[in-house]
Formats: structure tokens, sequence, C-alpha cells
């Protein structure tokens, strides 16, 4: 709470994806390219054979362009967007890894200086100095991979560093090594991609249907390497957390389902258009192919950051910012208190600092519809008891008076006509919606925390009953405030779910 | 379980800040010999006072200046964050949107210099369109830094900005604050611009004349507008004069001399060496005015210090290696265009 917050009407998760997906697209291009470019220079000048140096000339030049420009600048642009939406959570990183970092630096001196020496010494340098440039960078590229990794995977799994709050137990930690085989694997698989993308506008010919196979050859063996270590990777995620998701946590599995699907449309087109007909590989495939790598990266790092919940920093930082040492402080000192930047309204400073990080009012994860039709004490009861909705969410690090300011402040936002009135619904489908808003957020269909069965049998009377006494009912539970008509539709479809009917 | 507590510095603080005022001085001299040498090539072509193939020669070395650039600034960023991370988050989140737009533009120029990189003789009015997009770029950076750092020194005037918006659509108020910091800044770019026009254009007449007057023209122009900001530091003036860096402050100014005296001799080791010392002694002139106008609000020592050798030590390590591989890689590089030649 030592930070201002940036209020934008944009979602962080979203701002945050936007600028890191497509840098770890580039930057593992990064690495596995300056390996292709290499070890094809070196097959190329052992045989001698010139129209392949001309060409892997040209993809450096589309290399160091994508890469030193884009590649690098992107990556300052993360540095850039999780100071501004994570400033806590970065500064721990900061504090504990400043020498992982500028190691990191002296990796990325050498590996820029050497893209650039390589892509500006094809005419002048001797070939084995050249590729000796050309070893280096690689080797220096990779190694920045392996620095940053340990950075990565430590926001999911710190380990023992939880413990020890030693630095090499945080580096190291349960999922370095898959992590770090895995994006090793995605860097060749994409080296082969990018360089599909620039031979596929070279004339048909046997030189285009060599370089064809030989790039789709990377690109299949990346491949082949990335899937068995997202099974690695997904193992050495601690069993509670991935428990916790296939349980509550739709967002990560579906994320980590699509990126299967995705990696086998690639695999599919690597093997059609580059291994069984390689002429056939025009820009229209390639380009398909850079889409399917992009949306295959996107889906992976969405999982990655999704299966964290409630953390930003696993076991250590809340998502909201919120220190997990300092939880239960600032519930009993109050989140206010502890607010070095204020407004002057303080629902609108609480919600930001405990909710928006996620959630914004209308859009991503937007709390409006989730609240229209609500009163306050419903909204307060909902956000004291965050810890227990689905999605694995972070416990509301206020006091209760501070939740009913943020009620108040939610309140003031949403629309307060009935819902039948908001959604011009009535019957059955009204109790739906009631469902959906009410009870749904913790009491899923289908899901674990489905009570559907214990409605069977129940008479309206008993489901009256059972709404009237709803705060008793459990903890987090909130009570019952619909007016007349909501619950006489919640409670037909209650009895609907009892049937195990309509659903 | 007890957690770790992340409020640390992980070595001695002289340690960091040595390394923070270096990596800043290399940054500062790149950035200045980019952003001096873009203006500076503009001006003269529109002038007509150069030759096509000096210009060209100088373009061609932008893309690899704004690497540098770039590079270079990563470290001393890093480590400002690690000892100033409540002032210069705060800062840059108030500003959020203008900060977030500093990778784009440095982006834009980029491509715009390599544009211009490889247009090489064919240049012309296409050439200066993106020549002025790429200063453009750079211009923005400059002043959103100026006016985030200069914020960032204030945190008074962060939380009054703060209470007002939140959107992270504002602008530093005090223009004065920054206006004065950020003209020296443009200045001494010019400044250090004209020593590498000089250095490269030396066997040329009328382009070592074109240096020497952008050399000796920006160093005034940085001198008096330096003197007009440390007058309008006001209180903190008189703190500045009692400290330390009022040496380096001396030192600096002379040291600028001695360099513009080994430039006029064609001495250009010599003169870069001092340039280079003159700057860094800016670097840590720089570093007391922002200690003293956080008195009050922050406090260096408040820092706990628990040093991690080990990482240091592989820092260190890696450092050095950085050091031999990439003098390696330059001796070949240039040794085989010596060659070639």
């Amino acid at each position: 709470m030592n930070y201002p917050f940036w209020d934008v009407p944009v979602s962080y998760g979203v701002l945050m994806a936007v600028i890191a997906v497509f840098h770890v697209f580039v930057s593992h291009f990064a690495i596995g390219g300056g390996l292709y470019l290499v070890v094809s220079e070196h097959l190329a000048r052992k045989a001698g054979d010139a129209r392949r140096l001309e060409f892997l000339e040209r993809l450096s030049k589309f290399f160091v362009l994508t890469t030193l420009v884009a590649g690098a600048l992107t990556g300052v642009g993360i540095w850039f967007i999780i100071g501004l939406i994570s400033p806590t959570a970065t500064e721990a990183l900061i504090h504990n890894y400043v020498w992982g970092w500028a190691t990191e630096w002296t990796f990325f001196v050498v590996e820029i200086a050497a893209a650039m020496i390589y892509f500006y010494g094809w005419k002048t340098m001797a070939p084995r100095a050249h590729m000796a440039v050309g070893w280096i960078y690689f080797v220096f590229a990779w190694l920045s991979l392996f620095i940053i990794n340990g950075i990565v995977t430590f926001m999911l799994t710190p380990g023992q560093w939880l413990a020890t709050g030693d630095f090499w137990d945080g580096f190291f930690n349960p999922t370095f090594w898959p992590s770090l085989v895995l994006r090793t694997g995605v860097c060749v698989m994409l080296a082969g991609l990018y360089a599909l993308l620039v031979v596929a506008r070279c004339e048909a010919g046997g030189f285009k249907e060599r370089t064809v196979r030989w790039s789709a050859g990377w690109g299949v063996a990346g491949l082949a390497v990335t899937a068995v270590c997202q099974y690695w990777y997904w193992k050495a995620i601690p069993a509670a957390v991935t428990a916790k998701a296939l349980q509550t946590m739709p967002t990560p599995i579906h994320s980590m389902e699509i990126s299967v699907w995705l990696a086998v449309a690639i695999g599919a087109l690597l093997v059609v258009f580059g291994l069984l007909a390689p002429r056939k590989l025009g820009y229209g495939a390639a380009a398909a192919l850079m889409v399917l790598g992009l949306a295959w990266f996107g889906a992976f790092e969405w999982f990655r950051e999704s299966i964290r919940k409630p953390y930003i920093l696993a076991g250590y930082i809340y998502g909201n910012g919120v220190e997990v040492a300092q939880a239960d402080r600032y519930k009993k000192e109050g989140l206010l208190a502890q607010m070095a930047f204020k407004t002057g309204d303080d629902g609108a400073d609480l919600f930001r600092h405990a909710c928006q990080s996620c959630h914004m009012l209308n859009g991503y994860k937007a709390l409006k519809p989730a609240f229209d039709g609500m009163d306050r004490a419903f909204i307060a009861a909902i956000v004291r008891a965050t810890h227990q909705l689905k999605g694995n969410m972070p416990p509301f690090p206020g006091t209760a008076a501070e939740a009913e300011k943020i009620a108040g402040y939610l309140g003031h936002h949403t629309d307060k006509r009935p819902l039948a009135e908001i959604y011009k619904l009535e019957g059955v489908e009204l109790g739906r919606k009631a469902y959906a808003i009410r009870c749904g957020v913790c009491h899923v269909i289908g899901a674990a925390s489905d009570k559907s069965q214990s409605f069977a049998g129940q008479s309206a009377d008993d489901l009256n009953n059972m709404l009237n006494t709803a705060a008793d009912l459990g903890e987090g539970m909130p009570a019952y405030t619909g007016d007349a008509a909501e619950r006489k539709a919640l409670v037909a479809f209650l009895q609907e779910l009892g049937k195990g009917g309509k659903k | 379980m007890n957690l770790p507590d992340y409020q640390f510095i992980s070595a001695p603080l002289w340690l960091v800040t040595v390394l923070h005022l270096l990596t800043l001085s290399l940054h500062f001299m790149a950035m200045n010999f980019l952003l001096g040498g873009v203006i500076i090539t503009l001006l003269s072509n529109a002038r007509k006072r150069w030759d096509d193939a000096t210009a060209v020669k100088f373009a061609r070395l932008f893309p690899a200046a704004t690497a540098a650039t770039v590079t270079l600034g990563v470290a001393p960023l890093l480590f400002l964050q690690l000892v100033y991370p409540r002032q210069v988050y705060a800062a840059a989140i108030v500003s959020g949107w203008f900060w977030l737009g500093v990778p784009a533009a440095v982006i834009v120029a980029y491509y715009a210099l390599y544009r211009a990189s490889f247009a090489g003789q064919r240049t012309g009015r296409a050439g200066k369109a993106v020549l002025l997009l790429a200063l453009a770029g750079l211009l923005y950076v400059s002043l959103v830094y100026s006016s985030v750092f200069s914020m960032a020194e204030q945190p008074g005037l962060i939380r009054d900005l703060y209470a007002r918006d939140q959107s992270g659509f504002v602008w530093n108020p005090a223009v004065g604050d920054y206006a004065l910091r950020w003209l020296h800044m443009v200045f001494g770019a010019l400044t250090v611009g004209g020593f590498f026009v000089g250095l490269l254009g030396r066997n040329d007449v009328e382009v070592f004349a074109t240096g020497k007057r952008f050399f000796v023209g920006g160093m005034v122009a940085a001198a008096l507008v330096g003197m007009a900001y440390l007058l309008a530091l006001q209180e903190h003036l008189l703190a500045l004069m009692r400290s330390p860096a009022i040496w380096a402050l001396t030192a600096s100014v002379l040291l600028s001399l001695v360099s513009l005296h080994f430039f006029f001799k064609k001495n250009f080791w010599l003169s870069g060496i001092m340039l280079f010392l003159s700057l860094a002694g800016m670097v840590f002139v720089r570093h007391t005015v922002r200690l003293l106008r956080l008195a009050g609000e922050f406090d260096l020592a408040s820092w706990r210090v628990a040093p991690q050798w080990s990482p240091f030590a592989m820092f260190l390590a890696c450092f050095v290696v950085m050091l031999v591989v990439v003098a390696w890689m330059l001796r070949m590089f240039f040794g085989a265009k010596k060659s070639a030649a």
C-alpha cells in the first residue's frame, strides 16, 4: 500500500498480456533464431552453399530488426508495466533478485553486441570468426533465458525460499528445470516458424524445398520437446495448486487445454506443409503457423499467470499487492491506514487497492453486472468473504467497516432496480439469474461446491426457510436480501435444480 | 511461518551507488551521442554545411548508438529501482501512460534510425523525415524522464497530483522544475554530439569546424542552463554548496574545459576521457541533488543492508566475462573491417 494506484479503463491482465505475450514470442525466437542461424551457416559453409548463405544473411537482417528492436524494447516494456500495475511485487522481486537481473544484463550486453557484429560482419569477417560470434550470441542469449527463467518460475513456485529467503533456494525452484527445457524447446520451435515465414517468400524450387524441410524440422523438434515438458512442468507444480485449479479455476485449465489443441494444430501444419509437401508452403500457411505459435504462447503464459491465483508471488504477495505476512495486520488496522496515497474517496481507494488489480467495474471480470440489482448488505457480505468465492480469490484485506465502504462505492455504480426489471426476466429464468448472482459465486452447478442435490424433494416453504436463515448456514454465507418476486423465482429455480432438471 | 522480508538492499549501499552512477554515466554518454548526433545531423543537413558522405557515416552509427543507449540504460534503472522504488514507481504511476509510452517511442525512434542507416546515400527528404521522427521519439523519452524523475524527488507533489487525478495522464505541472534540467541535458547532448562529429570528421576541415561549434556552443549553453538550474534549487543550493558535490561540480567544469583543450589539439582520446569524467562528476551532483530534495521524506540510511555475496560474485564474474567477450568481438570486427579496407 506504499504506492498510488493506476486507475485505467483497461484490465491490468490484458495490458500485461498484450506486452508480455508479444515479447516472449519475439525473445524466444531471439534465442532459437540465433542457434538456427549459426548452425545453418556452419552447414552452408561446409557445403559451399552460396544460395543458403545469402538466405541466412537476409534472415539475419530480419532477425536483428525483429529481436534487437521490438524484442528488446518490449522486454523493457514489461519492466515498465509491472512497475505500474504491481509495484509492490516488482519491488520485492528487485530486492531479492537484483543480482540475478544485473547478471542477466551482462548477458544482454554481449547478446546485443554479438547480434550487431554478426549481422554487420557477414561481408567482412572471416567465416570462423563470424561463426564464433554467432555461437557467442546464442550462448549468451540462452544464458539470459536461464536467469529470467529462474525469476519467472520463482513467482509461481518459490519452494524453500518462503522458509529460508535464500536467493538460490528461490532461483532453483521446483519448476525451474521443466520450464527451462520447455522454453528451450519453444525457442527451437519458433526459430523454425520464423524461418518458414522468410523462406515462404523465396522462389519455388529445390532451395526453397530444402530450406522449408530443414526449418520445419526445427519446428517439429522444438514442438516435441515443448509437449513433453509441458506435462513435466504441470507435474512440477505443487499438487495442491493443480488440484485446486482443477476444482475451482477454469481459466488456467481452459488455457492449458487450448494450448494443447494449438500445439496439435501447429504440429499438423508443420508436418503437412513442412515435411510432406514443402513445395506447397506459401506465405499464408507460414503466417498461419506464426499466428498459431503466438496463440499457443499466449495460452501457455495465460495458464502460468492464472494458475498462480490468488497470488502474484505465490505464498508471498497476493494479486492485489497485499503482502501475505501483513494481511492479518491490515485486517485489524484497516487497509486505509496503510495507504500512502489517497484521493479523499475512501470507497474508491479501497476498491482500487483491494479489487481493481483483477476486476474492473465494467469490462474484464466486471463487477457491475455481478452486483446489478443487489443491495449494499449483500455486496458487503460478498466483499468480506472473497476468499470463499469461486476462482481462488485472495482474502479481503480490510476491516468490516471498509467492506461496507467498498459496498457503498460499488452500490453507487450499479443498477439499483430489481433483477426482474433490469434483465426483463420472470419465473424460473429470473430465478436462474438470481442464483447466478447470489449463489453461483460460490456454488457452481456441476462443480464440487454444487448443492443442487440437497434441494431434492424440498418444498417451496422449506426453501424459503433456507433462504431466511442463509446467513447462518456457513461461514461467509450472505443473508438473502432479494425482493418477493426474486425470492419466488429463485425458489422455483432451486426446485428445478432439486429435480435434477433444467440447469 | 515467518516469511522473508523483502525490504532490504542486497549489497553495501556505496557499492550499489557506485554501480548506479557508473552505468548511468555510460548511458548518458551513449544517449548524448545519439540525441546530439541526430540533432546535429538534421541541423547540418538543413544548412547544407555537411557533405552527404559524412552525414551517412554518422547516420550509420545511430542504430548501434541506440542499442548502446538502451542496453546501458537498463542497469542504472535497475539500481535506481532497487534503492528508490517508492519514489520512482509512485511518480511513474501518476504519469503512467506517458511512462508506458517510453518503450513505444524508443521502438519508433529505433526503427526510424535503422531506416535512416540502411537508406545510406539515398537520403533526402524522406531521410530527413525519418530522422525527424527519430528525434521526436528521443525528445519524448527525454522529456518524460525529466518530468517523472523530477517528480520522484517530490513525494508531496505526487501525493497532491494523485489526489486530483488517478488516470495516469498527469504531466508534472512544475515545468520550471524540470525544464531547465531537461534543457541542460539537451545542450549536454549537443556537446557530446559535437565531440563525436569532430572525431569522425577530424580529417575534414569543415566537418571538424561543425563539431567544434557544437562542442563549444553546447558546452556554454549547458553551463548557463546548469547554473540557472542550480539557482532554481533555492533552499537546496546552500546545502549543495556545503556537500562534497560542490567539489565534483568544480572538477566537472574544469574537466570539461580540459576536454575542450584536447579537442582543439585533436587529441580525442584524452578529450573523450575528460569529457566522460566531467559527465560522471555531473551525474554525482545530480545524485546529491536528489538526496537533498528527498531529505525529510527519505533517508538512505533507513535501508536494511543484507548482502547476497554469492549472487553478487556471479554478477561480478559475468561482468568481467562481458568486458572480455565484447572487447574480443569488437577487435575481430574492426580488425576484419580494416583488412577489408
